[in-house]
């Protein structure tokens, strides 16, 4: 899987056309052969883009907060990516007239080992849901199988699953590189870091880690598309998928099997109140 | 320092029967913020209340928990308490330890007293957090909106108008009156339906008062208590209301023929039609779906004899506004149709009919000109089976409850039957009779009295024909016997349904429905015309089966209720609603998706201080919140704050336990 060309030759002509203020893409890293997201307003820099198997971050968070609302941005983006892409449009956070979407038929990403990455192999979606042009062939939507380290965990006795999730909180250093990354963390004001959230406080204990923690991935539960750069971002090396996956599979059991972003104004699980719901507790 | 005091009640045996009380309010002594901890044995009467009183002005106390029964039920008199002796009512906490403990714990005595200790210390540490509040006050509109036209629509304009307060008055089909209109006599008394009812017909239409906007819906309500805005679609008539003068020379000579659905299709009326002689407004509507100059460009006829010229093929359906400050629900009910009863051949046997079509048979003015005939050969029956409870309470074909009015209007068909058709005979298939009611059970009794009607207690396994009869097979359970009717007319006593449309008005009016699409009342005993929607109430059978006299009475009470509603230029409403720091809120705009009133609207603020570009966020109407906290619990980035249910005051009460 190498689109470089192609992304070049697509963004000469945005910068061209005059139809883009910003590109973002990726760049090859200067000292090992990882690549990091790159931002450009030059078109002179348009060869330095790449676009590979190592293209693993998810550079739809690049687009937060109101940055689409003045400029206009051409971005690539994998399956996983246009997934968080469609919950940012639905939910209000980008304006869809001021992107233009690069979408990549992706053939699955590498991890820092070099094998594929755990989350492509269990990808449901390689293709782009949301682009206004398409690279690659697409190959469909693939079957959901419940996340291999939640199907050990689940093997696993009840006091033995809570050291697991234990060790991440215990080791979580509160730096919230982990909501930073993430594209659908974009509130004005996290909660996390309010005055008012005395649960949160407490910096480095784990007891306000586990809070912190818990309610973050709560508020990915039935929006997470598990792109896992905030696993990559995470300084300490915490499994943070375990939190999402956990949230996933539930969801996906008891939701008509509900996966995030999948669909155009589709809010996510917990943000749907349909008018067709039994109405009959307000007393 | 925060100073609260403590109050726990008795309330009789109620809750000291379960708990015991001095050890709680010992508890509570233990508490250091807790100034004053005592018990009374009803702290709701006077002499309670006025200790609350004094022990706030003796202690200087800044915050009160009363430990007793539900909110539901005394919190506005204690907070009425707090504020004679000087304090803001919402500094109030109750700890309900009534209903969440002595009842539901009877059996575990201790364990019931230590919840009703922890049930004290959350309140006392959310009191402390509490904050003063204020009533918020809202101009007011008066005028209000009734929604269907037939007794309970009819009664409630007419008291409200009475009181000279102007009535809009929306009614779906061409006529007003409802099912009322279609009845005979009526029980339990046996008074002539249209003459009691035509009177308050006219009244509606020639009240200074009422404006009787007929053929129309409502299609659209926003806004809020007091300040709603309607809108209304009129159907296209194709008459000029204003000119027409209601002679029926139009009528009279359209060639197009329609089943009559007023005489429940018994017989036939004509495309330009009144539903009724008595109907108010007394003029035509062309039914656009039958009318052949409509669908096809052919006749005219009615534009050409009609002398007014009040004929236009040419108008279109019309949608106005009107500002409101109330609405009345009177949508009336339907009839269930008894076609699943396949085993009693329904739709296959013509001389099974439903009460009512009996209904019109009997009337003087209906299709038969009063007299019952069979629908197969037209002629008059001898021996006539009721089949009650069709549909009703029975869970498998039709619905669960008892439609209530069916007991008593089919002793009252036994009664005009045997008025109508002297040597005939009634025989009554039924579950129970339910004739709970002044003068009811009179009635069943002079029913079955006077007409010698045969009342059979069983179910009715199958109907069948034989020769020009059909056969009744049926069980009477009193002798435990099998039973052969021959029948020459079978009536079904149908259920009441609620109407179909039901559901989408109370969506588009944002109330709520039952499994059964009946509108839901506030709560079913303590306010039972009101709807959980501030400023708009409910009439008549769009709640539930009822008869007139419940109609008359509920419409009556919704009249009072709107008079009470516009008795002040603004309105006080309760402060406990929502707001959002918009500093804090993403936009995301989740809340607006969630809020069942339709309270939040977006908003465009600076992106920043002074800034010329612009960012979305939502906005709460205070004046349309309900503080049920749907938003609240859905906003990820906690912009929104429900007053009295603070964050910092549930966390204060989680840690309290
Ligand atoms: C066979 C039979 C016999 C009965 N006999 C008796 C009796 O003897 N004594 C007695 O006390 N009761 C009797 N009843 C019960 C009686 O009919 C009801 O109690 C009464 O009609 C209820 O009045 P209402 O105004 O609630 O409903 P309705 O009479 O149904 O009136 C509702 C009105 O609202 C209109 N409407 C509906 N939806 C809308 C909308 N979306 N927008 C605008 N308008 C709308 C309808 O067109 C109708 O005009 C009998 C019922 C039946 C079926
Ligand atoms: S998860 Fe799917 S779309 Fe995302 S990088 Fe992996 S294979 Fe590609
Ligand atoms: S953790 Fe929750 S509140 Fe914080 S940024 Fe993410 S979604 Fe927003
Ligand atoms: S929580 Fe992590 S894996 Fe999920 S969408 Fe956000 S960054 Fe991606
Ligand atoms: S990135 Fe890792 S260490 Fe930092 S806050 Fe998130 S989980 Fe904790
Ligand atoms: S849910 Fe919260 S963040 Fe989202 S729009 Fe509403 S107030 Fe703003
Ligand atoms: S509390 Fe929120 S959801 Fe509930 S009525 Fe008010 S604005 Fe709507």
């Amino acid at each position: 899987m190498d689109y470089s060309k192609k992304i070049q030759e697509i963004a000469s002509k945005l910068f061209a056309d005059n139809k883009i203020n910003y590109f973002v893409g990726y760049k090859q890293n200067s000292f090992d052969d990882s690549q990091v997201p790159f931002l450009i307003t030059d078109p002179a820099e348009i060869p330095k883009l790449v676009f590979t198997d190592r293209s693993v971050f998810n550079l739809a968070n690049y687009l937060k907060p109101d940055h689409t609302k003045r400029k206009r941005v051409g971005l690539v983006v994998k399956g996983c990516d246009s997934r968080a892409l469609n919950l940012m449009l639905t939910e209000s956070q980008v304006k869809r007239e001021n992107i233009y979407i690069i979408g990549i038929c992706c053939e699955g990403v590498l991890n820092e080992k070099g094998e594929k990455a755990q989350n492509c192999v269990e990808c449901v979606m390689p293709d782009p849901v949301v682009y206004d042009e398409m690279i690659g062939s697409p190959t469909g939507k693939r079957e959901y199988t419940i996340n291999a380290d939640i199907r050990e965990l689940a093997t696993k006795a009840l006091e033995e699953r809570a050291d697991y999730f234990e060790s991440i909180f215990e080791n979580c250093i509160r730096c919230n590189a982990c909501r930073h990354s993430c594209p659908l963390c974009y509130c004005a004001k996290c909660c996390i870091d309010q005055e008012t959230s005395t649960l949160y406080h407490g910096a480095n204990t784990s007891s306000g880690a586990m809070h912190a923690l818990m309610t973050w991935s709560l508020h990915l539960a039935g929006r997470c598309v598990d792109c896992r750069n905030c696993e990559k971002a995470c300084p300490s090396h915490l499994p943070l998928h375990l939190l999402h996956k956990q949230n996933e599979s539930v969801i996906y059991e008891n939701f008509q099997q509900h996966l995030a972003g999948m669909e155009k104004d589709d809010r996510g699980a917990f943000y749907k109140y349909s008018l067709s719901d039994p109405d009959d507790f307000i007393l | 320092m925060a100073r609260v005091g403590v109050f726990v009640c008795f309330c009789g045996a109620n809750i000291a029967g379960v708990i015991d009380v001095p050890a709680v309010v010992q508890e509570a002594k233990k508490i250091k913020e807790v100034k004053i901890s005592i018990e009374y044995k009803y702290l709701c009467s006077d002499p309670g209340q006025q200790i609350i009183r004094e022990a706030i002005v003796q202690n200087r106390l800044t915050s009160v928990v009363v430990a007793a029964c539900s909110p539901r039920m005394h919190e506005k008199t204690f907070r009425k308490a707090l504020l004679d002796a000087g304090m803001n009512p919402y500094l109030l906490e109750i700890a309900n330890i009534r209903e969440h403990s002595s009842w539901v714990h009877q059996k575990d005595k201790k364990a019931a007293t230590e919840k009703a200790s922890d049930l004290i210390r959350m309140a006392v540490a959310k009191s402390i957090a509490n904050e003063q509040l204020h009533e918020i006050s809202v101009p007011v509109t008066k005028r209000a909106l009734v929604i269907g036209g037939g007794i309970a629509g009819i009664q409630a304009a007419l008291d409200i108008a009475d009181a000279r307060i102007p009535v809009t008055l929306v009614e779906k089909s061409p006529s007003i009156g409802g099912r009322m209109a279609q009845l005979d006599e009526t029980f339990p008394t046996l008074d002539c339906s249209q003459c009691i009812l035509t009177p308050k017909m006219v009244d509606v239409a020639s009240h200074p008062y009422i404006e009787l906007i007929p053929y129309s819906e409502v299609i659209e309500l926003q806004g809020y208590v007091g300040n709603y805005k309607a809108k209304i679609k009129k159907k296209a008539s194709y008459v000029d209301f204003s000119s027409c003068t209601g002679c029926g020379a139009c009528t009279q000579k359209c060639p197009v023929k329609v089943p009559n659905e007023f005489n429940m299709n018994i017989d036939k009326r004509k495309a330009i039609y009144t539903p009724f002689p008595q109907a108010v407004p007394n003029k035509p509507v062309i039914d656009a779906e039958h009318c052949t100059m409509l669908l096809k460009g052919k006749c005219g006829i009615c534009a050409k004899v009609c002398e007014k010229g009040s004929i236009n093929f040419k108008m279109v359906d019309e949608v106005i506004e009107r500002e409101i400050g109330a609405v009345v629900i009177a949508t009336g009910y339907d009839l269930w149709d008894p076609k699943p009863y396949e085993e009693y051949g329904v739709g296959r046997y013509k001389d099974i009919i439903t009460s009512l079509e009996f209904e019109r048979m009997v009337s003087a003015s209906g299709p038969t000109n009063g007299v019952p005939v069979r629908p197969s050969d037209g002629k008059v029956p001898k021996n006539v089976v009721f089949i009650k409870c069709i549909g009703s309470r029975d869970e498998a074909k039709g619905i669960e409850y008892c439609s209530k009015i069916c007991c008593m209007y089919t002793a009252k068909h036994a009664i005009l039957l045997h008025h109508k058709v002297p040597d005939s005979h009634a025989y009554i298939f039924y579950m129970d009779i339910r004739a709970a009611g002044k003068g009811y059970e009179e009635f069943v009794k002079r029913a079955q009295v006077e007409t010698a009607a045969t009342y059979l207690r069983g179910r009715v396994s199958k109907i069948y024909k034989k020769g020009d009869k059909l056969m009744v097979r049926g069980e009477d359970a009193q002798i435990g016997q099998v039973v052969e009717v021959e029948a020459d007319l079978v009536v079904l006593a149908t259920a009441v349904i609620a109407p179909k449309d039901n559901p989408a008005l109370a969506r588009l009016l944002g109330v709520s429905y039952d499994k059964y699409g009946y509108i839901s009342e506030a709560h079913p005993k303590l306010r039972p015309v009101e709807t959980a929607k501030a400023g708009i109430f409910l009439a008549g059978c769009t709640q539930a089966p009822k008869d007139i006299p419940d109609t008359v009475a509920q419409a009556s009470a919704c009249a009072a209720k709107v008079c009470g509603l516009f008795a002040g230029d603004t309105m006080k409403k309760d402060p406990m609603i929502s707001t959002i720091n918009n500093e804090f809120c993403s936009g995301c705009l989740n809340c607006i998706k969630v809020c069942p009133y339709q309270a939040i609207v977006t908003e465009e603020i600076p992106l920043g201080h002074g800034s010329k570009e612009i960012r979305t966020v939502a906005k709460i109407n205070e004046g349309v919140c309900q503080g049920c906290g749907s938003c609240v619990a859905i906003c990820r980035s906690m912009a929104i704050s429900l007053a009295g249910f603070t964050d910092p005051q549930i966390i204060n009460e989680i840690v309290a336990i």
